[in-house]
């Protein structure tokens, strides 16, 4: 036991060794808040965060939703940091060296291990210190069942501590808003009176969006999206081109690039490699046959939901229907549903897009839910 | 039976909770219900279009085995659809006659219409859309 002794000392004395009493207790800081808007998409997620009780997007990133997992026999060095887990672009950009594994199908998680590792990625892009705490609004599939809902709790149990889940068509509604025009004269609130229609990879999300939270008849998801277009394109150009050696990833680039609805735009020349060699194929009936496929899935639905709405209200609805995700960048997606729905006898449809921004409306609508939710609103994930 | 015949048996049904075969158990599962309640046209419709693009990509996803997985799933689901039926033709009068016995009031009363929130009220904000959607949740899981 160490005794503390102050003794006076002559100058010329060594010091003596004396104990001071311990430090007052101070309390630990409280880890730091952030809160998380998640758009997890079968093909891109975005994420957005930003401190509690702030305005500010401390972060904001598109990620491809993939998983690599290196493969055995990597040399070392080939990999960065010699990384056994890649994740997004990372992992695109490493294929020859890595399995990839997509986390969703269809919107919905499908294998959770790499769901899992995904949103440790995303929280470690949320949170490079690791140190803070996390809430986090997550986008879900319009009308997504409960062991849908599980998976995304289960997949974030541990990373996240609290979790709302909130359809992603009145996420995208939300994000839409301009919250900084809400009381002028003459805006439309598209949180009053619109129609949200969500084209991302895995399903095509529509949702009447009327003042109050959208009902479960008030939304509709279609599993026929991007990836389905993908599928049918894939198919048609090994149809037309057999042995033509072209990867899905491939495909899918030539319909990002080139996608349409409506008539047909011939000639579509597109360059390929192809075995090394440039070759040039004409693609112009088999984009717009994938895409205008789309079209035939999605106006059922639309008018389904147009039918729908009160009489005092359609009129005004039928003057704010919004195709977002990254469906809206289908040339001519707005003129074609507008011209279908006139062609119906619909009164003056009009048809717009979302704009620039089409990827971060439903993350951008979680964040802003994340901010308003109140305490008890929550889920608190135990674990 | 044989260790190889055990490890097929097995196979497949481990194949049938992947998530392509799951999608073609539910569409078939669908087609079954229709062409039980006459709807044969719908029935045809949906095994031509969405049945045929589920089987489709339950097969690429499968490679080897899909045909007698195929065959085994169809035959699994239509089993179990005669066998709700028939459980419901014995449930449905039984509770008929539980619920009027209780309630006869409560039970010839229509469903009182769908209620929906005021629309357009400027003073809603974010967290009132949360507290519907949380309400909505545990009168779904009631």
């Amino acid at each position: 036991m160490t005794t503390a002794t102050i003794e006076k000392q002559p100058a010329s004395a060594q010091p003596s060794a004396v104990s001071f009493p311990p430090p007052a207790r101070t309390a630990p800081a409280k880890p730091a808040l952030l809160l998380i808007g998640l758009d997890l998409g079968t093909n891109k997620s975005c994420v957005l965060a930003g401190p509690a009780g702030s305005t500010d997007i401390t972060v904001s990133k598109v990620v491809p939703s993939v998983v690599g997992y290196v493969k055995d026999g990597i040399v070392d060095g080939i990999i960065t940091g010699n990384a056994r887990i890649l994740y997004g672009a990372e992992a695109l950009d490493q294929m020859l060296h890595v399995d990839l594994v997509a986390p969703l199908d269809e919107g919905v998680i499908s294998r959770p291990e790499a769901a899992r590792d995904f949103m440790q990625h995303i929280r470690q892009l949320a949170d490079p210190s690791g140190r803070a705490e996390i809430r986090a609004v997550v986008g879900v599939p319009a009308n997504a069942g409960e062991i849908a809902r599980e998976n995304i709790r289960r997949s974030v149990q541990g990373i996240f501590s609290r979790i709302l889940l909130i359809p992603e068509p009145f996420l995208a509604a939300l994000g839409y808003r301009d919250d900084s025009r809400v009381k002028q004269p003459g805006y439309v609130d598209p949180v009053v009176n619109s129609l949200f229609i969500d084209i991302g990879g895995g399903t095509s999300d529509l949702c009447l969006v009327q003042g109050y939270f959208p009902t479960r008849d008030d939304q509709i998801s279609i599993p026929f999206a991007g990836d389905a277009v993908d599928e049918l394109l894939f198919d048609e150009l090994n149809r037309t081109y057999p042995n033509n050696g072209l990867s899905r990833i491939t495909v899918r680039e030539v319909k990002e690039a080139n996608s349409y609805v409506g008539p047909s735009r011939k000639p579509l020349d597109i360059k390929v490699v192809i075995g090394g060699k440039s070759r040039t194929l004409e693609l112009g009936d088999a984009v717009g046959n994938a895409c205008n496929a789309l079209i035939d899935k999605i106006y059922p639905a639309l008018t389904t939901l147009i039918q729908s709405a009160s009489s005092d209200s359609v009129v005004t609805l039928l003057q704010n229907i919004i195709v977002t995700g990254g469906g809206s960048q289908i040339k001519g997606i707005d003129t074609v549903l507008q011209k279908r729905l006139t062609d119906d006898g619909y009164e003056s449809p009009k048809v717009r897009l979302a704009g620039q921004d089409f990827q971060r409306y439903v993350a951008m609508g979680a964040l802003k839910a994340a901010r308003a939710a109140r305490e008890n609103q929550w889920q608190v994930l135990l674990g | 039976m044989s260790s190889a015949v055990r490890l097929t048996a097995l196979a497949e049904a481990l194949h049938r909770f992947e998530p392509p075969w799951i999608e073609v158990a539910r569409v078939y599962r669908r087609i079954c219900f229709l062409r039980l309640e006459g709807l044969a046209e719908e029935a045809q419709g949906v095994e031509d279009s969405e049945f045929a693009g589920a089987v489709a990509r339950a097969r690429a996803a499968c490679g080897t085995g899909a045909d007698s997985i195929l065959d085994a799933l169809m035959a699994e689901e239509r089993e179990r659809v005669a066998g709700a039926v028939a459980f419901a033709e014995v449930l449905v009068p039984m509770l008929t006659r539980r619920l009027s016995g209780l309630s006869p009031a409560t039970a010839a009363a229509p469903a009182p219409p769908r209620a929906r929130l005021p629309a357009r009220d400027a003073s809603r904000g974010i967290a009132d859309f949360i507290d519907d959607m949380l309400a909505q949740e545990r009168a779904g899981a009631r």
